[in-house]
């Protein structure tokens, strides 16, 4: 675990990308630098109970959140933190999780 | 306009929840095409072109196919736009065949993934999918789309009835469909009552996966049998990565050409009689109904209690995906043409909206990451 979530902000415009990108989709530069994001808002929240093919799942938080100085992303949340919630972005392999800050 | 192509056959396998092992993804696109074939009355070795969308296909390509089904072809396309590939295969077969560079055409889309076939699809969708959702337990689609329609819910009031008022319409019209996997009637009760899959989304919002394909004949249209209108695609317009994912998915790509459409088509959206809006959750279908300027006023909700939930409105006349059933993915957008065809055509059967002349279509697929990035739609008439 690694605290915080990489991203792509185009060196050229400043845009910030997460996935990574190829070309800059607003300045089409291919200059990037790695940044990181370390907390967003808590904006959509789900549950996932239930998944075709898998008979022994477990129910995973999922939320849409909004990072200060960086894109939308899609994180898996480690606690019960609900819309408007500002939570602590961290990596799990290159897959984005989250917690309420502390 | 297209005025040298039209649409002159349709044909589906059946459609089926879990598929026997004899069963495969190239048997039910075989059984589509017979059935095609047999609607266009033309015969196989007529064909000239062809173009086929599967997740399930794999290791066999477009020309292994034409092999398998015998067919010698001057023209061969093998689409990845996901729901809305049948639409981009409807389009790229009419300019082929308005050019000459190939007539008959056959449009085919199947898919029998199985349910883990169908997980495993989901999980390795994309790189980004695989790398940044998979991992946190989306779910697939299911995962995404239920904050898609939080999102939708919260912008425009929709309530979790609203979105029931169109599973209930679509499966009263599956009842009329006899390829429908699902045809009992459902019930508000029963709607509210279903268990929750990635919440807000319940079971009846979600698209049951099934195995089958369909198929569609495009040619001069002086191929139609003399029985039935060929159908007439006046506009068609695609939209692929219209906002990079900057946006809240709210909006489709179909917001990108919706005033061209139907200025190209010669038509409003008061004028259409029936529409085949691709439906893999309810959300998705208000969102491209909204950006085609169907719904007055924005009003989402409004639409579905009134103009959905009291049946003003022709929508997914087969009874969608919803309780009709997907093929996989791709396979789905194939539907929606078919039923427009043959409500345009007249031949429905119990589930003919009196006096259909045009139809709308869309198609809206591939989730990038926070939502699809592809969309399309056709309007459709018949020649009289």
């Amino acid at each position: 675990m690694s605290a915080g979530v990489g991203i792509w902000r185009c060196n050229s415009c400043g845009a910030a990308y997460f996935p990574e990108r190829l070309l800059c989709a607003r300045c089409h530069s291919d200059d990037f630098v790695p940044d990181r994001v370390t907390e967003g808002v808590v904006e959509e929240i789900t549950v996932v109970r239930h998944v075709l093919g898998h008979t022994d799942w477990g129910p995973r938080r999922l939320a849409n959140v909004r990072t200060v100085n960086g894109p939308r992303i899609t994180v898996g949340l480690r606690d019960e933190s609900g819309p408007g919630t500002v939570i602590e972005l961290f990596e799990e392999g290159r897959a984005p999780f989250g917690a309420a800050k502390k | 306009m297209f005025n040298n192509a039209a649409i002159i056959g349709v044909g589906q396998s059946q459609y089926v929840r879990r598929p026997e092992p004899w069963q495969t993804t190239h048997t039910f696109i075989r059984d589509a095409v017979i059935a095609a074939l047999r609607d266009a009355e033309i015969d196989a070795s007529d064909i000239q072109g062809m173009a086929v969308t599967s997740f399930s296909l794999a290791p066999d390509t477009a020309v292994d196919l034409a092999w398998r089904l015998g067919l010698s072809l001057h023209w061969l396309l093998q689409d990845t736009n996901g729901g809305s590939s049948a639409m981009n295969m409807l389009g790229h077969a009419l300019r082929g065949v308005e050019t000459d560079a190939a007539s008959p055409i056959l449009v085919v889309a199947g898919d029998a993934t199985g349910l883990g076939g169908y997980a495993k699809i989901a999980a390795n969708y994309n790189i980004a999918t695989r790398e940044h959702l998979t991992p946190l337990g989306h779910g697939g689609p299911n995962g995404v789309y239920s904050l898609v329609t939080t999102r939708q819910m919260n912008k425009y009031g929709i309530t979790k009835s609203d979105y029931g008022h169109m599973a209930i319409a679509q499966r009263a019209w599956a009842a009329k469909n006899p390829f429908a996997v699902y045809r009992a009637p459902l019930t508000m009760e029963e709607y509210l009552a279903a268990p929750m899959v990635a919440d807000p989304l319940t079971r009846y919002d979600c698209v049951p996966v099934v195995a089958g394909a369909q198929a569609i004949i495009i040619a001069y249209p002086d191929r139609c049998p003399r029985d039935r209108a060929p159908v007439r695609v006046r506009a068609i317009r695609n939209s692929f990565n219209y906002d990079n994912q900057e946006g809240d998915g709210l909006e489709t790509g179909i917001s990108t050409f919706a005033d061209d459409l139907w200025q190209a088509a010669g038509t409003r959206p008061e004028d259409i009689d029936v529409a085949s809006i691709y439906d893999d959750y309810p959300a998705v279908v208000l969102a491209q109904l909204n950006d085609l300027g169907m719904i007055p006023d924005h009003d989402l909700a409004a639409f579905a209690r009134r103009e959905i939930g009291e049946r003003r409105r022709p929508i997914n006349t087969w009874g969608g995906m919803m309780s009709a059933g997907q093929p996989g993915g791709p396979a789905g957008g194939l539907n929606g043409i078919s039923e427009a065809v043959l409500q345009l055509q007249h031949r429905a059967g119990e589930r003919q909206v009196k006096n259909a002349r045009r139809a709308v279509v869309t198609g809206y697929g591939m989730t990038l990451y926070r939502y699809g990035g592809t969309a399309a739609a056709a309007v459709l008439d018949r020649i009289e």
